[in-house]
């Protein structure tokens, strides 16, 4: 079990106190982790399949051949057809997932050329996109990824400038003056901007993307571990534990950083969302990452192209409102619970 | 303390060298650099692409196109050598001759500025006139109805980034609903309007990418306002101002909100340069005619030469913005004293 010193202990009791904050934090937790579980809730295959006596979870693992269900093909079987047949013949049971399109299937047999409006009857509950994709299902990968890509930037963003920012904290000299130029440097690019400059040359996958922009975002962390370590380090214990002969390792790891990170926290949620707003915008500019990948940034493209299908635009709009509201009342709680607020004298 | 200030004007010099080289050197360090990308667009398009002008036929680049192409682009010369060759030319106010228009890309970053100027200039004026009055109330009436009313809708663009919001405003309002244009900066007959109608055209279209604009800014500055002018409020000095009699107005006219403006000061340099040098996002969502549209077109077409002028501009813009911040701070805080010995 972890054990919090009182400090943390009480400043969990404050968020906790923060109702909004706090129940925010569980729903984004609950989301999170069944986006985790996309495949079971938006899938072209079925989650059970009962066929002659055997029991089929075609979710995960290797394709099953249509030849399995008595299909006359050898690629993967088609689901929704099988549970029509089946559903007529009484032969068995096919179980679908409650969205029952995969992020990347595309469906053009509604009639109609795509983009599709919503439909309960077609099962696509916000409808498609311009070819054919379910919108719902690429929503729910698209956020499963737009979240684990700003949770990847935050950690390493945070390795790099914690590791940078303590040691010129604690070396001073030469390097923190060196590291000083450096970051000036960098926190007056144009962050954006050259990230699309970068962005058109390369054509990035996940990891270079994540790679790209790690190389031009990690100082805004660095400068406040630097302050915060040159507070610390000043501090008597610091004193004390070099006076009984402490390493200098020990010294950063045991006493200066358990004290200096923990206020860490409290950027931690304004990074995700700076992380997924920032990779939605270079989604939407054509610099993410690369089609066929579900996107929210993507999708906010096709809708401003398509201004008549109005579900596009909106269905994004409103995934993101939700994801940022949830992640900003977080932030704003944990500030809180860090530090909090008396107000007037006058009251 | 002036001496600071022109240190900090000299300091320009080496940061802005700093950041030119690093984007220069990452064009060229990546693989598949700009001659590359052109090439297999060339490849697969076979549209008149850039580096082709003088060629009519054909789906390669010949050996000696190649050539030439990288001599344009000084890519024939080791990375030092061509940037220096092209900063001197920067320093001569020469930032090259785009590739797309084969105009100097000065003229054509010049002809889009005012469109960029004038909406970050009129989100910068309403925001603070609109920001710091309303989050002063909303710290001196805390809790109250017009609080938490109005922490709602601004913590709706506090929470979502302002090409969200413009992309919502352009879907509802100028395509669902049509009360709006869909784009633009102003109408095509414009020329024949008369100036009273030509300042109704340019709000009418100006309507929705202000309010995205503002999204964003004005959220930030609401709640630094009243967060500052709050913790002011809770501070010792007016707890002594409590103590020895003085009216509350009088305390946090006098001695609250002067501090409270510190916060705003900071960000005022930053927001200065973010705003004239617009937003890509807005710009490319309601297709406005700007700097920001410019530098994103000019990113897809491979213009290089006026993707580094914007970024000249850019750069130099946020930098001028930071010291023009530092010198609002030691305006309005009378404590900071830049440069002498601490």
């Amino acid at each position: 079990m972890l054990k919090l010193n009182p400090v943390a202990r009480k400043r969990l009791e404050r968020f906790k106190a923060i109702r909004r904050g706090y129940y925010s934090a569980i729903i984004l937790a609950a989301l999170f982790v069944l986006s985790l579980g996309a495949e079971l809730i938006a899938n072209q295959r079925a989650l059970l399949v009962i066929y002659e006596g055997e029991w089929y979870f075609p979710t995960y693992g290797d394709i099953i051949p249509g030849e399995t269900f008595g299909f006359d093909y050898r690629y993967e079987t088609d689901y929704k057809a099988l549970k029509a047949r089946l559903a007529e013949s009484g032969e068995g049971v096919v179980i679908m997932p409650p969205v029952p399109y995969g992020p990347l299937e595309t469906d053009l047999a509604v009639g109609d050329f795509p983009p599709h409006a919503p439909s309960i009857d077609s099962g696509h509950y916000l409808g498609t996109d311009t070819s054919g994709r379910d919108v719902l299902a690429r929503i729910i990968y698209g956020f499963r990824i737009a979240l684990l890509f700003s949770l990847l930037l935050l950690f390493f963003n945070y390795l790099i400038g914690v590791s940078i920012g303590c040691l010129m904290g604690f070396w001073g000299g030469t390097f923190d003056l060196i590291f000083q130029r450096i970051i000036e440097i960098w926190s007056n690019v144009p962050f954006l901007y050259v990230i699309m400059i970068v962005a058109s040359i390369v054509q990035p996958g996940f990891w270079t993307l994540v790679g790209i922009m790690v190389f031009f975002g990690w100082t805004g962390i660095t400068w406040y571990m630097r302050t915060a370590t040159y507070k610390e380090a000043a501090r008597d214990y610091v004193m004390a534990a070099r006076a009984i002969g402490a390493s200098n390792s020990r010294i950063v790891f045991r006493h200066i950083l358990p004290n200096s990170v923990s206020t860490l926290i409290t950027f931690v949620p304004f990074s995700v969302a700076s992380g997924i707003t920032s990779l939605t915008a270079l989604d939407y500019l054509g610099f993410g990452l690369p089609p066929p990948t579900p996107s929210w940034g993507e999708l906010l493209k096709q809708g401003t192209e398509n201004l008549d299908s109005l579900w596009l635009v909106l269905s994004v709009v409103t995934a993101m409102t939700l994801v940022l509201m949830l992640v900003t009342y977080i932030g704003e709680a944990i500030r809180e619970a860090f530090d909090p607020r008396k107000f007037s004298y006058y009251e | 303390m002036s001496a600071y200030f022109i240190r900090r004007f000299l300091l320009i010099i080496p940061t802005f060298i700093g950041i030119t080289l690093l984007v220069f050197a990452v064009t060229r360090v990546v693989p598949g650099g700009p001659i590359e990308r052109m090439m297999t667009s060339a490849l697969v398009s076979g549209e008149q692409s850039a580096g082709r002008r003088d060629t009519q036929s054909g789906n390669t680049l010949s050996e000696e196109q190649i050539k030439q192409l990288e001599a344009y682009y000084g890519f024939d010369k080791p990375l030092l050598e061509s940037y220096t060759h092209w900063l001197g030319r920067v320093l001569q106010f020469d930032l090259g001759e785009s590739s797309r228009y084969h105009d100097p890309v000065w003229d054509i970053i010049k002809e889009r500025f005012p469109v960029s100027i004038f909406y970050g200039l009129t989100t910068l004026f309403i925001t603070y006139l609109v920001c710091i009055p309303l989050g002063v109330s909303k710290a001196l009436h805390h809790n109250s109805l017009l609080d938490n009313a109005s922490s709602a809708v601004i913590f709706l663009g506090y929470a979502l980034p302002s090409y969200v919001v413009g992309i919502a405003l352009v879907s509802l309002f100028a395509a669902n609903w049509d009360i709006f244009p869909l784009g633009g900066f102003v109408s095509d007959d414009y020329d024949d309007l008369s100036t009273w109608e030509k300042f109704k055209d340019i709000f009418y279209h100006g309507t929705l990418p202000l309010i995205a604009y503002m999204a964003g800014s004005f959220a930030v500055t609401t709640f630094m306002m009243k967060n500052a002018l709050m913790d002011n409020q809770a501070s010792d000095y007016m707890r002594t101002a409590a103590a020895k009699g003085l009216t509350r107005s009088k305390a946090v006219w006098q001695h609250a909100f002067r501090n409270s403006l510190i916060p705003i000061a900071t960000s005022f340099g930053g927001n200065i340069a973010f705003f004239m040098s617009g937003s890509f996002l807005i710009e490319t969502i309601f297709n406005i005619d700007g700097i920001g549209l410019l530098g994103y077109e000019a990113i897809l077409e491979r213009d290089y030469p006026v993707v580094l002028g914007i970024l000249v501009i850019t750069s130099l813009l946020f930098l001028i913005g930071n010291i023009i911040s530092d010198f609002l701070v030691a305006l309005v805080d009378p404590r900071i004293r830049f440069g002498e010995a601490r």
